[in-house]
C-alpha cells in the first residue's frame, strides 16, 4: 500500500509526544561535567616554579611568563598572562606542568563584553585557598591508595 | 518583446543548506540548472603552512579542526603517519590500539548522525534532525568524558593515546551501544521508509561505478556506487584486521544509496566497538617515545578510512623537530568536484539534495 | 447558548430603533462590527494556534518549546508581535512599491472574507448564503494573487521563484479540493452550509465520504502552503520564498493570514465532514459552539502532526500527485457518490 511508511512515521512522532524531554533548562539546571572537562585555567601560584615548560608546549604562544631570580638563585614567578583569545584549548600546557600548578577548571561561562577581558592574568588574579596544597586528582589517587593498602596488609599480618 | 532568460543565482557562502561556507554560482533555466561553478576557500586557514612552524606534537590539535565532525579520526591519521615516519608502528601498546579503534568508531557514529540530521534538515524533516542529534549528543558526552572536549578532542598522541578511561566510561558506552540499534530503526521508520523522502531521493544524483572512480570518490560515497573497497578491511591499519565486520554496498549510486550505506555503516561501527570492548587488555597507553620527537629524514604517507573517505597525510621530515611539509589529502575536497557535472540538468531542489548526500565538511575542503 | 445571536440581535435593534437609522445603514454597521469580530476571532485563535504549533513541534522533537513568557510560554506570540512592531520598515530600493505594500494586506483581506459564511452554531453566521461553499472556494482562489504579488514585487530572485511555485501549486490543488467537496454537496443536496450541517445529524459525512475527506485534507495542506507542501517558502533552497524581503509588521500580517487560512480551512472540514456543531453520540452537555471549536482544533492538530513529521515534496512530484492522482480519484468519488445516491433513492422509493 502506498502510505505505509508515512503512517509509520506518524506513529513514531506521536509516540514521542508525551515522553520525557531531553533538553535541559539551562540557567536553572547545570550540566553535569566530567572531570576532565576543559573550561578555563587556574594557576596555583605557590606551586609554580616558573620553568616555562607550559609556554614551550603551547602551539600558539598563548602563555607569557615573567620571572625573576631571587636570593637562592631560584626562579620566582612575577607575571603569568594567557592570551585566551588565541588558545586552542588543547591542554598541552596542563599536561606539561611538572608540579601540576596549572590546572583546568570547569568554568565555561566566559563570555565577556570586551575583547580584552577574555585574556587571563592568572598571577594577578590569584586567590590563595587551602585547596592549593592538595595534589591534583587523577594520577595521585593511586599513590594515596598505596599507603592505605600497606596499612591494611600490616594490620592483616 | 518576450524572451526567456537564464537566471544566475548565487548560492552564497551564507545559505541554510550548503553545509558550511561554500559558494556555488548556478545558472538556472526556469528551475533547472544549466551550469554550476564551485567557489571554495572561504574557510581556508592555512593549516598546511601552520604545520611548518609547529612541532609534531604541537600540530595534533590542529587536526581536529580539519573535519570538525570527526576529530578523533583526523588525529589518528596524522599520528599514525608520524609513527610510520619514525618507524614505531609496531611498538604501540595493545590497550592504546584498542582505545584508538573504539574512539575512531565512536567518532564515526557521531559523524554519520550529523549526516542523517543535516540531510533530513535539507529536505525539511525537522523532526529527524532532532532525533539524530539526541544520539550524537550521547556519543559526544562519551568523548567529552575521555578527552575533555566534545569536538576537538586532542586525544591521540604519537605513540599512544593521551589518557586512560575507566569502568564508568565503559558502562556508559555499553548503554549507548544497546540503545543505538533502536535509534537506527527509528531513523529507518521516520526517514528512510517515508514515501515522500524516497520520492525525493531515489534516482537523484546517480553516480555510476565508472564515474565514481573517475571523480576520485572514496569511503561511503564510493561504496554506494557499488565499488567494494574499504581500507579497514583491504589495507588494515592498527588492529583492524582482528575485527569482523560487514562492508555495506549500494547498487545504483544515487542519493538514497548513499544515505542507506551510512546508516548501515553505523550498525557496523556498533558491532566493531562491541568486539573491541570485549577484548581490550589492561596495560600502558603510551609507548616509550622520546620527549622531543625528531623523526629521521624521509617521507611517509598514510591514509585511513575516515567517515568521509580516505583521509591521508603525507609528511616530509628533514630531521628537525618541525616537519618540512605536511600535505593533507582531504576526501571532501576531491569529491566536491563531482557537483558541477552531476548537477547539470537537475532541478534546484535535487541539486541541494545531491550536495547534501556527499557529506562535505568545509573545514576539510578548505583546510 | 445563543448569547452571541442575542447580542447581535440586540445591537441591530438598538441601531434601528434606538438610533433611528434606516435598515440598510444599521445592517452596514452590523456587518462592520461582524468583520471586526471576525478579525478579533482570528487574532485570538492565532495566539492559541501559534503557541500550539510551537509547543507541539517541540513535543514531537522531545524538547520543551516556549516556556519562559507566561504560563507554559503562552505569551510568547504577543510578545513577538510587540517586538515585530518595533522593527524598521525596510523596502528594497528597486521593489515595486505599491504592489509590495498592498500584497500582505491583500492576503489578510481574503482570509477575513472567507469567514463571512462559516456558521459556528445554528444562526451564528454573518450571511447564510445559499451558495455558501461555492463562495468559500471562490475566495480561496483569490488568495493566490496576493502571494504572486509579493513574490514578483520584491525584486529578488529567490522571491520570484517562490512566487512562481506558489501559483502553480495553489491553482493545481484547488481542483481536487472543490471536487472532494462536491461529493458532500451531492449527499446533502444544497450548497448552503447550514443545510449541510443539519443533514449530518444522524451520521457525519466523514464515514461515507472517507476518501473525499482524505483528498480534502491533502489538498488543503497544499492550499495553505503548509507541511509537506511548503515549497513556496522552502527555507532550505529559497531562504524564505515569496516573503524573503518582508520584515517587521508586513511579515507578521502574512503570518497572521497563513494561520487565519488554516482556521478557515479546518472550519470548512469540520462543517462538511465532521458534523459541524452537532454533538457526537448525543453528548449535549457542551454548547454547540464549543463542540465546533473542539472539532476545529482536532483538525488543526492533525495538520500540525503531518507538518512536523514529513519532509518536503518536490515540485514535479507535487504536480504529478495533484493532477494525475488526486483529480482522477476525486472524480471517481463523485461518480460513485452519484450512483450510490441514485441506488439509495431507488431502494427507498
Amino acid at each position: 500500500m502506498f502510505g505505509q511508511g508515512l503512517i509509520k512515521g506518524l506513529g513514531i512522532t506521536f509516540g514521542h509526544l508525551f515522553e520525557k524531554k531531553i533538553t535541559q533548562q539551562y540557567p536553572e539546571e547545570r550540566p553535569v561535567l566530567p572531570e576532565r572537562f576543559k573550561g578555563s585555567f587556574s594557576l596555583r601560584v605557590p606551586k609554580c616554579i616558573a620553568c616555562g615548560l607550559c609556554s614551550n608546549a603551547c602551539p600558539n604562544n598563548v602563555i607569557k611568563i615573567e620571572s625573576e631570580k631571587d636570593e637562592n638563585n631560584k626562579k620566582k614567578l612575577t607575571g603569568y598572562k594567557m592570551m585566551a583569545e588565541r588558545c586552542l584549548y588543547c591542554g598541552f600546557c596542563v599536561e606539561a606542568c611538572p608540579t601540576k600548578a596549572l590546572l583546568w577548571n570547569h568554568n565555561f561561562e566566559r563570555a565577556t563584553f570586551f575583547r580584552e577581558d577574555v585574556n587571563l592574568d592568572l598571577f594577578n588574579s590569584y586567590v590563595p585557598s587551602p585547596e592549593d596544597e592538595k595534589p591534583a586528582k587523577p594520577e595521585k589517587e593511586e599513590e594515596t591508595a598505596k599507603p592505605e593498602k600497606e596499612e591494611e596488609t600490616a594490620q592483616a599480618s | 518583446m518576450l524572451k526567456t532568460q537564464e537566471l544566475t543565482l548565487n548560492m552564497g557562502p551564507q545559505h541554510p543548506s550548503t553545509h558550511g561556507v561554500f559558494r556555488c554560482v548556478l545558472n538556472l533555466d526556469g528551475e533547472y540548472i544549466t551550469k554550476v561553478v564551485n567557489h571554495t576557500g572561504y574557510l581556508h586557514r592555512g593549516l598546511e603552512k601552520l604545520a611548518e612552524a609547529r612541532t609534531y606534537t604541537q600540530f595534533i590539535p590542529y587536526n581536529g579542526r580539519l573535519d570538525y565532525c570527526s576529530g578523533m579520526m583526523n588525529e589518528l591519521a596524522y599520528v599514525m603517519t608520524v609513527e610510520k615516519l619514525m618507524g614505531i608502528t609496531e611498538e604501540i601498546p595493545e590497550r592504546a590500539q584498542y582505545l584508538r579503534v573504539i574512539m575512531a568508531e565512536l567518532q564515526r557514529i557521531a559523524s554519520h548522525t550529523i549526516y542523517v540530521a543535516s540531510f533530513s534538515l535539507d529536505i525539511a524533516g525537522f523532526t529527524g534532525f532532532m532525533y539524530a542529534f539526541r544520539d550524537r549528543d550521547r556519543a559526544l558526552d562519551l568523548i567529552e568524558a575521555a578527552s575533555g572536549q566534545r569536538m576537538m578532542p586532542n586525544y591521540m598522541r604519537i605513540g599512544g593515546v593521551a589518557a586512560d578511561v575507566d569502568e564508568n566510561w565503559f558502562s556508559q558506552l555499553q548503554k549507548l551501544l544497546d540503545d543505538m540499534p533502536a535509534s537506527l530503526d527509528e531513523y529507518d521508520g521516520l526517514i528512510t521508509g517515508n514515501e515522500i523522502f524516497q520520492a525525493r531521493v531515489k534516482n537523484v544524483g546517480i553516480v555510476t561505478r565508472e564515474m565514481a572512480l573517475d571523480f576520485g570518490f572514496s569511503g561511503p560515497n564510493l561504496r554506494a556506487s557499488g565499488v567494494d573497497h574499504d581500507l579497514r578491511r583491504d589495507e588494515p591499519y592498527g588492529i583492524y584486521d582482528r575485527f569482523k565486520f560487514d562492508v555495506p554496498l549500494g547498487e545504483q549510486g544515487d542519493t538514497f544509496d548513499r544515505f542507506v550505506v551510512r546508516i548501515k555503516e553505523m550498525r557496523q561501527s556498533v558491532n566493531i566497538i562491541k568486539q573491541a570492548i570485549k577484548d581490550i587488555p589492561e596495560g600502558p597507553i603510551m609507548a616509550k617515545v622520546p620527549k622531543v620527537i625528531k623523526p629521521p629524514v624521509g617521507e611517509a604517507f598514510h591514509c585511513i578510512e575516515n567517515s568521509k573517505g580516505h583521509l591521508g597525510f603525507y609528511i616530509i621530515s628533514d630531521g628537525s623537530t618541525k616537519p618540512y611539509r605536511t600535505r593533507i589529502y582531504s576526501p571532501c575536497f576531491v569529491s566536491l568536484g563531482f557537483f558541477p557535472i552531476v548537477a547539470k540538468g537537475q532541478h534546484l531542489m535535487d541539486a541541494v539534495v545531491t550536495l547534501a548526500s556527499i557529506d562535505i565538511v568545509l573545514g576539510e575542503v578548505d583546510r | 447558548m445563543d448569547i452571541f445571536i442575542k447580542i447581535a440581535g440586540a445591537l441591530q435593534d438598538w441601531l434601528m430603533n434606538g438610533m433611528g437609522l434606516s435598515v440598510t445603514a444599521s445592517e452596514l454597521i452590523a456587518t462592520a462590527v461582524w468583520a471586526l469580530v471576525a478579525i478579533l476571532f482570528i487574532l485570538v485563535n492565532l495566539i492559541i494556534l501559534v503557541w500550539m504549533e510551537r509547543k507541539l513541534g517541540a513535543f514531537f522533537q522531545m524538547r520543551r518549546g516556549p516556556n519562559r513568557l507566561g504560563p507554559a510560554g503562552f505569551l510568547q506570540f504577543p510578545v513577538d508581535i510587540v517586538k515585530v512592531l518595533g522593527k524598521e520598515d525596510i523596502i528594497p530600493a528597486a521593489a515595486d512599491k505599491p504592489i509590495y505594500k498592498i500584497a500582505s494586506i491583500c492576503a489578510f483581506v481574503t482570509t477575513i472574507c472567507a469567514f463571512a459564511v462559516i456558521p459556528f452554531a445554528k444562526g451564528m453566521v454573518l450571511e447564510d448564503l445559499n451558495i455558501g461553499i461555492f463562495y468559500f472556494i471562490a475566495i480561496g482562489s483569490t488568495a493566490t494573487l496576493s502571494l504572486l504579488m509579493a513574490g514578483i514585487s520584491s525584486n529578488n530572485k529567490y522571491s520570484f521563484i517562490g512566487g512562481m511555485r506558489t501559483v502553480a501549486q495553489m491553482i493545481s490543488y484547488e481542483i481536487p479540493m472543490a471536487f472532494s467537496l462536491l461529493g458532500v454537496v451531492m449527499m446533502a443536496g444544497s450548497l448552503r452550509l447550514t443545510d449541510i450541517v443539519e443533514a449530518q445529524q444522524n451520521m457525519w459525512f466523514v464515514i461515507p465520504q472517507a476518501i473525499a475527506f482524505i483528498i480534502y485534507f491533502v489538498a488543503t495542506i497544499a492550499e495553505t502552503n503548509r507541511g509537506p507542501f511548503d515549497l513556496a517558502e522552502g527555507e532550505q533552497e529559497l531562504v524564505a520564498g515569496y516573503f524573503t524581503e518582508y520584515s517587521g509588521i508586513r511579515w507578521a500580517v502574512f503570518f497572521i493570514a497563513e494561520y487565519g487560512n488554516l482556521v478557515a480551512v479546518a472550519s470548512i472540514a469540520t462543517i462538511m465532514f465532521l458534523g459541524g456543531w452537532n454533538a457526537p453520540f448525543g453528548l449535549t452537555f457542551l454548547p454547540p459552539f464549543l463542540w465546533f471549536m473542539i472539532k476545529v482544533y482536532c483538525m488543526i492538530f492533525m495538520f500540525m502532526w503531518v507538518r512536523w513529521t514529513f519532509p518536503r515534496i518536490r515540485i514535479d512530484h507535487l504536480m504529478h500527485f495533484g493532477w494525475k492522482f488526486l483529480i482522477p480519484v476525486s472524480i471517481a468519488n463523485i461518480m460513485v457518490t452519484g450512483i450510490g445516491i441514485y441506488v439509495y433513492r431507488m431502494i427507498t422509493n
